[in-house]
């Protein structure tokens, strides 16, 4: 079962993060289709978030056709979101990790490697528009 | 409610009946030891004539002692008041808890009136306990000198005790209610109930009903019979009225001597004067409350005290309802 | 506003509620509304009046001046109506000889409504003992023995003051986290005073705000974050922008001007640059009103800011 983490210092809303959270959890193959999310009970006695966020994340997964709620049963995954396979999420992501590894012997602190990744994603954006 | 009241006392009722049954042990001893000896002097002097001059004190307990026990018997009624009253809503004001108490679903008047109650019966039954062995220890004395109307025994036997508790205990409680602190509520309790009974004991006491006067020959002097409480007493002159000492005082009961009876002033039997100020139309009076009234008098003094009692708690469920907690 | 899971009757309603002591006045012209199922922020500085109107609410005071509608009548010393509710004071006020098994008989002989097996639960789930004095637990310990004796009743409307302020980081999280878990069946109102919207704010939907014993906001905090807005921009003046928008809070530096504004429709000038506030920012920005003097006045922000429901 997944694990929500909500960081109230982070700019996205805490509803945001959960959503996130499963999107992600999805493409990694950590949730997989019939799996059951945590009841809203669960989730917020992790969390210490309102009742209410829960809810809204949930519907919005909802809304996305990620997930169903069936009654008086919980809410269940549905499908995934668009995107390759889990296996490729998890191969990128050990080639990432590669990369941080060597960034960081190259001397780039977590502030660099971030600004680094936005700069390329913008660069990336702009080539696909030109 | 009544399960919440036994569950918070129970160590200050632990407490109290350990205390209790030291004074009650003490008391028993002494008694004990005092009815003995008053049955073993009896049976002696009845033996050989002499009863008409028992000593007029107790035959096995010094003074001190007595005092002493008087004193702590006396205390009784007023410590539950003090100890348990005065804190059972200055406590809980005082540490907030009230704020959790008044808001479980009962109301103020509702945990109010089973504590109180409780307290009340504790008080009451704690007072008559002690006054039951006071009452029959104090036996043998006042058989030997009748001093059962007297203030340090009518205050610590038979049923006026009972009243006290219960006054002490509703003033403690309310003093609490209003002052809202423990401290300030048991300084109240105190002088509150000291100065009330001081005041009954000394004054109040002797006028619950017209007291009776009897005037007397001086030379056919007059006690009244059994335990009697005594106003005042004294020599009153042909006019009636009260003589008392002035600056021809020879003394005589606090009473001037007139000229003509001077003479017998150098006699060495200081009885001799006693004709001549007779027939100068000089008499002794009493003022007395007699024997016969004393259960009367009981039941007058704890009334007023049970009455006070119920004025003080009507205050305070008045104020407990209306005050903010 | 209306959102499935989001429902509009109000729990508590006030109306120009007052409480006057002879030399103080400790809450004054309060007018709020909350609605079902909210957890609501009750936060403002020190001496605000955020104790007082939660001890009205639990009748453990009597109002000077206006009203009050707590679940359909009057706060009223009824057991009826205390069993309605749960108040948890800021001293954590235990019996500190009494364990919490004492503490849970107590209830259970008081209260009609008592679920004493949810107290022994909780506390063995969270390693609390049972058989131990209150007071030789640590506080962290004790608010949450406490929380768990106020929800055993069952209330419907639960008001808690200050419960963080004794607690650390660890035991803050714990307690939050126990008070989501209670509302996450949907029956439960809960109002919790702060004087830190940031210790709070994650698990708050609503918020009332009391600054100088005056209400100065009320109102969910989904719709307190929409009408808001940061602008910041060149430093300029403000009448064009103060004639559709109501300004809240103004700072100006020698270069820069920021303003947290309600929004009454888009901002056009572009040369304001728009962001959203966060709830802190919002709520330092009204209780600064009253020293700045500025921009729209605490009634105006009362007024549409109250709940949907008008």
């Amino acid at each position: 079962m997944i694990r929500f983490r909500v960081d109230g210092r982070s700019g996205a809303p805490p509803y945001q993060q959960i959503v996130q959270q499963v999107r992600q959890a999805l493409r990694m193959g950590v949730l997989a289709i019939g799996d059951q999310l945590p009841s809203v009970r669960e989730a917020v006695a992790v969390t210490a978030v309102n009742p209410n966020t829960v809810l809204k994340a949930y519907r919005d997964l909802e809304r996305e056709g990620l997930v169903e709620a069936r009654a008086g049963l919980g809410t269940f995954v549905r499908a995934r979101p668009p995107g390759p396979p889990p296996g490729t999420h998890s191969r990128l992501g050990r080639g990432l990790a590669a990369w941080v590894r060597e960034a960081r012997a190259a001397g780039l602190d977590d502030e660099a490697i971030e600004s680094l990744l936005r700069v390329t994603l913008q660069a990336a954006a702009e080539e696909d528009i030109a | 409610m009544t399960w919440v009241t036994w569950r918070q006392y129970r160590y200050q009722g632990a407490l109290t009946a350990a205390l209790t049954a030291v004074l009650a042990v003490v008391l028993l001893i002494t008694g004990l030891h005092a009815a003995w000896a008053w049955h073993s002097a009896l049976a002696a002097c009845t033996k050989d004539g002499s009863c008409a001059s028992l000593p007029d004190s107790n035959l096995s307990l010094s003074n001190t002692t007595i005092a002493a026990l008087v004193v702590a018997t006396s205390a009784v009624p007023l410590l539950p008041g003090l100890f348990w009253g005065a804190p059972m809503v200055a406590g809980e004001l005082e540490t907030g808890t009230n704020q959790f108490a008044w808001t479980q679903s009962i109301t103020r008047r509702h945990w109010l009136a089973v504590r109180t109650g409780w307290l009340l019966l504790a008080a009451a039954v704690l007072a008559g306990a002690v006054s039951a062995l006071a009452t029959w220890w104090s036996g043998p004395d006042n058989a030997l000198t009748a001093d059962a109307f007297k203030a340090n025994r009518f205050d610590i036997t038979h049923i006026v005790p009972v009243g006290y508790a219960i006054f002490a205990m509703a003033l403690g409680i309310c003093a609490g209610a209003l002052l809202r602190r423990t401290l300030p509520a048991l300084a109240v309790t105190l002088a509150g109930f000291a100065a009330l009974r001081v005041l009954t004991s000394q004054w109040l006491r002797l006028h619950f009903m017209t007291p009776v006067t009897v005037y007397y020959k001086l030379t056919a002097p007059f006690t009244p019979n059994g335990s009697y409480l005594a106003v005042s007493q004294g020599i009153v002159g042909a006019n009636g009225k009260p003589l008392t000492a002035g600056p021809n005082s020879y003394g005589y009961n606090g009473a001037p001597i007139p000229a003509g009876c001077m003479r017998f002033t150098g006699s060495p039997n200081p009885g001799a004067v006693v004709p001549c100020l007779s027939a100068h139309g000089y008499r002794g009076y009493v003022t007395y409350q007699p024997a016969s009234r004393f259960w009367a008098f009981q039941g007058i003094e704890t009334g007023i005290f049970v009455v006070l009692a119920a004025v003080l708690l009507g205050v305070t469920f008045w104020v407990l309802k209306r005050r903010d907690a | 506003m209306t959102e499935e899971g989001h429902r509009m009757t109000a729990v508590i309603e006030t109306s120009g509620l007052t409480k006057q002591y002879r030399r103080v006045t400790a809450l004054s012209d309060c007018t709020i509304s909350v609605p079902e199922g909210r957890i609501s922020a009750l936060v403002g500085p020190n001496g605000a009046g955020k104790t007082t109107l939660l001890r009205l609410l639990a009748v453990l005071a009597a109002p000077t001046a206006g009203r009050a509608t707590v679940l359909g009548g009057p706060p009223r010393q009824d057991p009826a109506y205390l069993a309605e509710i749960g108040f948890l004071a800021q001293e954590i006020p235990l019996y500190r000889r009494l364990t919490a098994r004492d503490h849970i008989g107590i209830g259970a002989h008081l209260n009609p409504r008592w679920d004493g097996e949810s107290v022994r639960e909780r506390l063995g789930g969270l390693k609390i003992p049972l058989d131990r004095p209150v007071g030789t637990l640590s506080g962290g310990q004790r608010a949450q023995v406490a929380l768990a004796l106020t929800l055993a009743k069952r209330p419907r409307l639960l008001l808690l003051d200050e419960p963080l302020a004794a607690l650390d980081p660890l035991a803050r999280r714990n307690f939050l986290a126990a008070l989501a878990e209670a509302a996450a069946g949907g029956d439960l109102t809960i109002v919790l005073s702060s004087h830190l919207i940031a210790d709070i704010e994650r698990v708050c939907d609503h918020l009332i705000l009391l600054a100088a014993s005056r209400v100065q906001l009320c109102g969910d905090t989904e719709t307190l974050l929409a009408e808001h807005r940061v602008l910041t921009g060149p430093r300029k003046d403000t009448t064009a922008i103060a004639r559709t928008h109501a300004i809240v809070r103004e700072d100006t530096t020698a270069r820069q001007t920021t303003l947290l504004v309600k929004l009454n429709g888009p901002v056009i000038d572009p040369a304001w640059a728009v962001e959203e506030a966060n709830l802190e920012e919002i709520v330092l920005g009204y209780m600064s009103q009253d020293d700045a003097g500025h921009g729209a006045g605490p009634a105006d922000a009362r007024l549409s800011a109250i709940g949907g429901d008008r």
